[in-house]
């Protein structure tokens, strides 16, 4: 029976960096990765770029082809776990024996989530989340073609972006009243409609997809909540994204909002870890376990689910949301809470031909900032989020266009120039995690 | 690893490591093609200025980089023998990820053929880099850690 002494499921940000995390401690453990997509490791982000053009299939992958053989991990393209034995210490992948293991990781990322809309078993459509989805747009759209989005996020967006630049007639539907709803806020989501109709990508928010017919593969007809038609000749479903959760499920592990870890990344079962967008991961700013599925998060959570494996044992400095996006031209940068709820926060707000700018604070706490146009020292206001400072002394000055180190009091500064160099402190993890 | 460190108390903000730095990273190397004729290359050092302090700050090249750990693309990476974060412009897609984490602001667009992003690179074919090769006043100094 083959056997690992590290398993682990999934080859994407939280795998790739858990195998890299691993291996900067353990030089000799056998490392088995699988996957049931047939790629060596990509950037799932960058799909849209290789649809629009903007890079080729090369600039895809987010490590070279040597990083398995460097690595000495024994890579498994294609083939999906079907279930993991707690008891036995096993997985069984699809046509294969088991393969024991010492320990797991189970980073298997999202699933889209699909909406019931009456007719939608009749339409091909597309979910635009992997490189496979990518090649099937590319193809679809080798013509000009009439191209419906359901869902104005991210990946809704970007998919929007994408068939754009192929020159497809793009129209999107949103539920609701703003595009990238949970990104960013009325204002940068109106500056980003903006850019995409001036670019002539339809967008109608507050609106739903109430039925489609098919027309037999890709194309179809939508009616929409209003009784408008609209006719399509590719259709892409993009209205949310879950936690894949299946196989943790099956072991009876509690997976309420994603696969439930520590701050180890431990699961409930012993030896067993979780990281990535499967798993609910503990939000600073909000104090509690979230979903953020971003590439950054799953990639640190795989960092040190690795490094718990490997027994060097630290605890995961949790994250908060944060996105970048650009969208024909307007870059926008937001971190932590940008919608505050009504009570409680104050926010502070700037306009100018450079661009909008937006912090909330939480009293002398800075829980959000959002940027638009002007994005260059953002990172600033992304690290005191994550800090958890008391920015009481700067919050007249934190959307000033040259904020920085020099408004912080002289000894802060010269911790975080000197803590940066002796290896950022995981932020959060030694100072004020709010208790 | 060989660090560079900002000592404010001898700062006269001139701001000589700016563009030195900018002529440095330009095609011709060359201070009036530089920033006349070509394309000007992003600074990858900036002067933080306010009343009478100043100090230049670059990327710290940090030990557990955040900017690596968020790149998108794979293309910011530490070498590990030498410790020196730099950014592949071949992979680099300019989504700006990095920009959003990195707590000195030591990243900037680069908005030239493609979109990319420009940081400090420790000036791969100098000696010493060019900011503190150039400091009139000894305000970056190379520090062995
Ligand atoms: C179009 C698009 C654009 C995006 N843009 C951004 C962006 O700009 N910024 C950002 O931060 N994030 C972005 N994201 C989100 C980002 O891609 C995810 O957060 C990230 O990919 C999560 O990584 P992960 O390692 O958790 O898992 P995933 O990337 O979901 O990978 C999990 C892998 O595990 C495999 N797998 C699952 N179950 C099994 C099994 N049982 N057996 C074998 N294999 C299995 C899956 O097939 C998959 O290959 C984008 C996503 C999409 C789709
Ligand atoms: S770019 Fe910023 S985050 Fe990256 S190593 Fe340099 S200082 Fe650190
Ligand atoms: S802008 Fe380039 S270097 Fe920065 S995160 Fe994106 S791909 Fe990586």
């Amino acid at each position: 029976m083959l056997t690992y002494d590290y398993a682990i499921v999934g080859n994407s940000a939280a795998a790739i960096n858990a195998v890299e995390s691993i291996r900067a401690r353990d030089a000799a453990g056998s490392i088995g990765l699988f996957c049931e997509e047939k790629y060596r490791c990509y950037s799932r982000p960058l799909i849209s770029y290789l649809v629009a053009g903007d890079i080729d299939t090369k600039g895809m992958y987010y490590r070279p082809g040597t990083f398995y053989r460097r690595m000495g991990v024994d890579f498994h393209p294609g083939e999906r776990v079907t279930s993991v034995s707690s008891s036995k210490r096993t997985i069984t992948t699809a046509g294969r024996e088991r393969i024991k293991w010492g320990s797991l990781l189970l980073a298997t990322g999202f699933t889209p989530f699909i909406p019931p809309i009456e007719g939608l078993d009749e339409v091909e459509h597309i979910t635009f989340i992997s490189w496979d989805d990518a090649r099937d747009m590319l193809r679809l759209t080798a013509k000009p073609v009439r191209a419906l989005v359901v869902g104005a996020g991210l990946i809704g967006m970007k998919a929007a972006e994408a068939l754009h630049a192929r020159g497809a007639r793009v129209t999107v539907v949103e539920k609701l009243d703003r595009v990238l709803p949970l990104a960013l806020d009325d204002r940068a989501s109106e500056l980003v409609a903006e850019r995409c109709g001036e670019a002539d990508i339809e967008i109608l928010t507050g609106s739903s997809v109430a039925l489609l017919h098919g027309r037999g593969g890709h194309g179809g007809t939508a009616v929409l909540d209003d009784g408008a038609e609209m006719e399509f000749d590719l259709l892409v479903m993009a209205v949310g994204v879950r936690p894949r959760t299946e196989l943790a499920e099956a072991m009876g592990l509690p997976c309420e909002r994603g696969i439930e870890v520590d701050e180890y990344q431990r699961t409930k079962v012993r030896d067993i870890y979780a990281a990535g967008d499967a798993v609910a991961a503990m939000d600073i700013v909000l104090g509690r376990p979230s979903i953020n599925a971003l590439w950054p998060v799953a990639a640190l959570q795989g960092k040190y689910a690795g490094m718990n494996m490997a027994g060097d044992e630290r605890a995961y400095p949790g994250c908060n949301s944060m996105n970048a996006v650009e969208f024909f031209g307007l870059p926008v940068l937001s971190a932590g809470i940008v919608n505050p709820p009504a009570q409680g926060y104050q926010v502070i707000v700037r306009q100018d031909e450079d661009g909008y700018r937006k912090a909330v604070l939480q009293g002398d706490v800075l829980v959000g900032m959002l940027m638009a146009g002007r994005i260059e020292r953002a990172g600033i206001l992304t690290s005191l989020i994550q800090e958890r400072a008391n920015v009481r002394r700067v919050r007249n000055s934190l959307l000033d266009e040259g904020f920085g180190h020099i408004h912080l009091p002289r000894a802060v500064r010269r911790e975080r120039i000197e803590e940066a160099v002796a290896g950022l402190k995981a932020a959060g993890a030694d100072r004020g995690r709010g208790e | 690893m060989m660090r560079i460190v900002p000592r404010e108390e001898y700062c006269i903000g001139c701001r000589l490591c700016e563009v030195h730095c900018i002529v440095q990273h330009s095609r011709s190397k060359d201070i009036i093609k530089a920033f006349k004729k070509e394309k000007r290359p992003v600074k990858r050092v900036e002067v933080e200025e306010e009343g009478h302090v100043s100090f230049a700050l670059q990327c710290r090249h940090c030990d557990d980089a955040p900017c690596v750990t968020a790149c998108l693309s794979g293309a910011m990476q530490r070498d590990p023998e030498t410790g020196v974060v730099t950014n592949d412009t071949e992979r680099c897609v300019g989504c700006w990820t990095c920009i959003l984490v990195c707590p000195f602001a030591a990243v900037r667009r680069d908005e030239g053929e493609r979109k990319v992003v420009g940081k400090c690179d420790f000036c791969p074919d100098l000696d010493t880099p060019a900011c503190v090769a150039n400091c009139p006043n000894e305000a970056l100094i190379m520090v062995e850690e």
